[in-house]
């Protein structure tokens, strides 16, 4: 490794804590909720309106609720019960799946096509 | 959208380094020079990020939702001050025409019902001389004054609980005194009221009267690029940049975005909604536009939006148009000179002005049954 080799390596690992900092540090709050499962279409909602939903996955039905610009499982037909014991999902990224029945919930930033949307 | 430019920036930077490490591992004796161009990468990166123009944006809480502002053209700074005006005024005009909680508006009220006239600042003979005259065009579909059948109906609270709706009797009574805003007087600075029955609720045009001031507040800050969007009630004036604000407008119905607009200059999109506020009993939905004709929740609507100048009458227009429904709202249409508007009925039928289907472009590949009305 050369002098110049070791001053970019250097650079670049004293770049990374700025980096992580400034665009996954500040998670800002997500607007949109995707849900996903193996047997329906994709839903996308926002975390604006409360709801209850019924999801049909591979076991059965999964219980998400989104309340106050947050989301979770609140029932899920599988054994471990991870996706209800992840709790509520309120930030850009963020993620609850239940595998055994195929459904996933996450929080997804806003529809970058528009500047606004209207309701 | 600050973020998007950003991460583009990041991945810039990263796939110049790599391209430079891939070419230094054939080229050993220009170390110097790869070095150099390192730096230069970087810096050319970092300095593309200064450069590029950004959208600003900021939520407040404000009018008991979520106030999203976006900014663009102006420095940081300038944006982050202007955002903490805009949501102070619309606090303060939240704040002074609560309609439940003790505010200014609430003590005009129990003035006007026991029969006294009331002093009014030059503001608040604005607020009230609007509603007066929004009410007028909209031939009283769009009444203020029947705030009594609004707390009848318990929508006079946060949260209204899932319990019974008012009483017939108590329903027809109030539709029987038939308060109306041209039972009131502004007379100088003395308001008046002919009819004890008249209560005042701001409700049908306040947010679109503070999304009018959180405007006029970011012009006199000098900022003429903007959107204020109170909880999907908006009014955006200028552009972003080279190109116009561009406008979703949600699916009454399902998920995702039924069309878009672009704004031109200076537009207020306005939507009202049986899906805002509402209560359930007995397996029936009950919303809260409640039509003073009936007493009861406007039927046969379930939105209806309205591209249109100022907020205020935007506002006004889409409740009144809600409440018209789909038989009688072009008539209301025309009588308040408002040329876009769209109304989906509780069938899902989509019935829009001509103007307006010259401005929406529809976002959905599901066929809907749409009437142009012209």
């Amino acid at each position: 490794m050369t002098l110049a080799d070791k001053i970019v390596v250097a650079l670049a690992l004293a770049l990374l804590p700025f980096l992580y900092i400034e665009f996954w540090g500040n998670s800002s709050q997500g607007e949109v909720v995707l849900i996903r499962s193996a047997s329906n279409e994709d839903i996308t909602l926002s975390l604006d309106q409360n709801k209850q939903l019924e999801i049909k996955g591979a076991l059965g039905t999964s219980f998400i609720e989104i309340k106050d610009r947050q989301v979770r499982f609140v029932d899920s037909p599988c054994q471990g019960k991870q996706c209800i014991i992840t709790g509520w999902l309120n930030k850009d990224g963020q993620l609850a799946a239940c595998l055994p029945n195929g459904v996933t919930v996450q929080i997804i930033g806003r529809d970058q096509r528009f500047d606004a949307v209207n309701f | 959208m600050r973020q998007t430019v950003n991460v583009g920036c990041a991945l810039r930077i990263i796939r110049a380094g790599g391209k430079r490490k891939a070419n230094g591992a054939q080229c050993a004796p220009y170390i110097e020079f790869r070095a150099v161009t390192f730096f230069v990468v970087v810096f050319l990166a970092l300095s593309g990020c200064e450069q590029r123009p950004l959208v600003y944006q900021q939520q407040v809480l404000a009018l008991g939702t979520l106030v999203d502002i976006s900014i663009y053209g102006v420095d940081e700074q300038q944006a982050a001050k202007a955002v903490t005006a805009v949501g102070n005024k619309m606090e303060a005009i939240h704040h002074d025409w609560h309609a439940w909680q003790p505010s200014r508006l609430t003590y005009i009220n129990e003035q006007l019902a026991i029969g006294n006239s009331v002093s009014l600042n030059p503001e608040q003979q604005q607020v009230i001389q609007t509603g007066i005259e929004l009410a007028r065009q909209s031939n009283d579909l769009f009444n203020p004054a029947a705030g009594k059948l609004i707390a009848l109906w318990g929508f006079h609270s946060d949260e209204r609980p899932d319990t019974a709706p008012p009483a017939e009797s108590d329903i027809n009574a109030l539709v029987t005194a038939a308060a109306k805003m041209s039972e009131l007087t502004l007379d100088g600075n003395q308001l008046s009221s002919t009819n004890p029955e008249v209560m005042i609720d701001v409700g049908g045009y306040a947010k679109g009267y503070a999304v009018d001031q959180g405007i006029d507040t970011l012009r006199r800050m000098g900022i003429n690029n903007a959107i204020i969007n109170a909880g999907g009630d908006l009014r955006a004036i200028g552009n972003k940049g080279e190109r116009p604000w561009r406008i979703g407008i949600r699916h009454p119905r399902q998920a995702g975005v039924i069309a878009s607009l672009e704004t031109h200059a200076d537009e207020s999109v306005f939507t009202s909604g049986d899906y805002e506020r509402y209560f359930e009993y007995g397996g029936q939905r009950f919303h809260h536009i409640i039509d003073p004709r009936s007493g009861r929740p406007a039927q046969g609507t379930s939105s209806v939006t309205i591209i249109h100048k100022d907020a205020s009458s935007a506002d006004a227009a889409a409740t009144a148009m809600f409440i018209a429904g789909p038989d009688q709202w072009r008539e209301t249409a025309r009588a308040m000179a408002v040329e876009e508007v769209m109304l989906i009925d509780t069938a899902g039928t989509i019935y829009m002005t001509e103007a307006m289907s010259q401005r929406l472009h529809i976002e959905i590949d599901e066929q809907i049954k749409t009437i142009i009305v012209p």
